[in-house]
C-alpha cells in the first residue's frame, strides 16, 4: 500500500470535513454488506427458559450455553432456540454457582466461571458436577483452549498496577502462566473501562483478544498465552469517543467494540452505538475482519445485541431484553 | 487567646478523631468493605448498560467503600 498516496487522502478528506478513519486506501477491497435475519426461536415456553442476566454464550455442535449470572444457572437451548435445560442453582455447593459469568464447552463437558466462589467448576453435559479449581480472584470468562490448557480471566479490582488479566491453568487447576497487565492509573472507575477486554479462541488453541476501548489492534497469542503479535485493525473501522465522569474531571475514552466473536479464520466485531441521550451501548452492526485486520464486510442485524457468538451463516445473540435471538446471514 | 484558643480546639479535634476512628473501625470488618467492593464492581461490569450509567454505577461502588471503611452508617 503506497503510504503517500494513503497519506495525501487523508489530507483531502480532512479538508473536506470526512474523518481519516472512514478513508479507504487504494487497493482495498470494497466492504460487502450483508443484512441479517431473525430466525424464530422457541426459547419462552417455561420460566427457566427466562434469561435474567445472560453475560456469557458459547456453543458446540448441537446446543447453545449460556451463563446466566442472575439466575446462578447455565442454560442449554438446541441449535434452533428451544430451551433444553437449566444447570446449577444458587450456592457454594458442588454444582452450584454464585454468578456465574462465564461459560466455555469443550469435548462434552461444561466449563463454568462461578465468580463470587472463586472457582471453575467442571460439569458433564447433563449438568453432573465432575470437579472444580479455586483461583485466587473473581473469574470473569473461562476458555477452554486444549485438553489441558484453561484460560480465566479476571476484570481487576482497580486496587493495584500488579495484577495480570489473563491466567493458564492445567486440566487440574495449577496456574502455568500470567499475561496482561491491568491498566492502572488511580483511578478505578476509568481503569475499569481501559480494562474491559474480550477474548476470541482460534482454531489452534491460540486465541485473540480484543480490548472495548484501551487500543485498536487485535492482540493474536498462542497456545500457552504468549504475545505472538498485535495485529492492526483497518483504518475503514472507526472508533466512537465518550466523555466519561472521572476523578480530575471528564476523560475520553475511545470505544472499539462491545462484543466480539471469532469463527473460521475471520474476528467479528459488535460495534459500540450512540444512545438517544449521548451514551454508547451495544449497536446493531457486526463488523468482519480478516486474519491481517482488514475490514471485509458489514452484517446488518434487525436489533442491538450485548453478546454474539458466530457459527457460520449463523449468529447466536443476546439482545437488551436477555433475550437469546438467532440470526441468519444473508447476502 | 485566640492562638490558645485555636490550639485547645485542634488539640480536642485530633483526640476526638482518635478516639473515634479505631473504634468505627473495629467496628467494621474492612475485608467485608472489599468484598461487598468487588460484588458492587463485578455486577456493574457485567450490567451491559451504556457506559456512563456504569460509569456511575462504579462510582457508587467506590464511594461506598469509601463509608465502609470510614464506618458510617448509610
Amino acid at each position: 500500500m503506497n503510504l503517500i498516496w494513503r497519506q495525501a487522502l487523508i489530507l483531502l478528506a480532512l479538508a473536506s470535513g470526512i474523518p481519516p478513519s472512514a478513508v479507504a486506501a487504494p487497493g482495498d477491497p470494497p466492504i460487502r454488506r450483508y443484512v441479517a435475519e431473525a430466525v424464530a426461536t422457541e426459547s419462552g415456553q417455561s420460566d427457566d427458559a427466562c434469561l435474567a442476566m445472560a453475560v456469557s454464550l458459547a456453543f458446540d455442535a448441537d446446543r447453545i450455553y449460556i451463563a446466566d449470572a442472575q439466575d446462578c444457572a447455565v442454560k442449554i437451548f438446541s441449535k434452533k432456540g428451544r430451551f433444553e435445560a437449566a444447570i446449577g442453582r444458587k450456592g457454594s455447593g458442588p454444582g452450584e454457582f454464585s454468578f456465574p459469568s462465564g461459560v466455555a464447552v469443550f469435548g462434552g463437558r461444561i466449563f463454568v466461571a462461578d465468580k463470587f466462589n472463586h472457582r471453575v467448576q467442571v460439569l458433564e453435559a447433563s449438568g453432573r458436577y465432575l470437579r472444580s479449581f479455586g483461583v485466587p480472584f473473581a473469574p470473569d470468562k473461562v476458555f477452554v483452549l486444549g485438553a489441558d490448557r484453561i484460560l480465566v480471566t479476571n476484570n481487576g479490582t482497580g486496587r493495584s498496577g500488579a495484577e495480570k488479566l489473563l491466567h493458564l491453568f492445567n486440566a487440574k487447576g495449577d496456574l502455568l502462566r500470567e499475561e496482561m497487565p491491568a491498566y492502572f492509573s488511580g483511578d478505578p472507575v476509568f481503569d475499569a473501562f481501559r480494562n474491559m477486554f474480550l477474548v476470541n479462541p482460534g482454531p489452534g488453541g491460540d486465541f485473540f483478544v480484543v480490548y472495548r476501548s484501551r487500543e485498536r489492534s487485535i492482540l493474536h497469542y498462542g497456545l500457552d498465552a504468549v504475545l505472538l503479535g498485535r495485529i492492526p485493525v483497518d483504518e475503514r473501522y472507526a472508533r466512537k469517543s465518550l466523555s466519561l465522569p472521572a476523578k480530575g474531571g471528564p476523560k475520553e475514552v475511545e470505544a472499539f467494540c462491545w462484543d466480539s466473536a471469532y469463527d473460521r479464520g475471520r474476528l467479528y466485531i459488535l460495534a459500540p452505538a450512540y444512545t438517544g441521550e449521548g451514551d454508547l451501548g451495544p449497536g446493531d452492526q457486526v463488523f468482519v475482519f480478516d486474519g491481517a485486520g482488514r475490514l471485509e464486510a458489514r452484517i446488518d442485524l434487525p436489533a442491538r445485541v450485548t453478546r454474539l457468538a458466530v457459527d457460520g451463516g449463523r449468529i447466536y445473540a443476546i439482545d437488551r431484553a436477555s433475550e437469546l435471538r438467532i440470526f441468519r446471514v444473508a447476502p | 487567646m485566640k492562638k490558645v484558643f485555636l490550639l485547645a480546639l485542634a488539640g480536642l479535634v485530633l483526640l476526638s478523631s482518635a478516639l473515634v476512628f479505631p473504634l468505627a473501625l473495629s467496628a467494621h470488618n474492612v475485608n467485608e468493605c472489599y468484598r461487598d467492593y468487588q460484588v458492587c464492581r463485578e455486577r456493574a461490569l457485567n450490567l451491559d448498560a451504556p457506559w456512563t450509567k456504569v460509569a456511575l454505577v462504579l462510582t457508587v461502588c467506590d464511594i461506598a467503600l469509601g463509608k465502609c471503611i470510614l464506618g458510617f452508617n448509610v
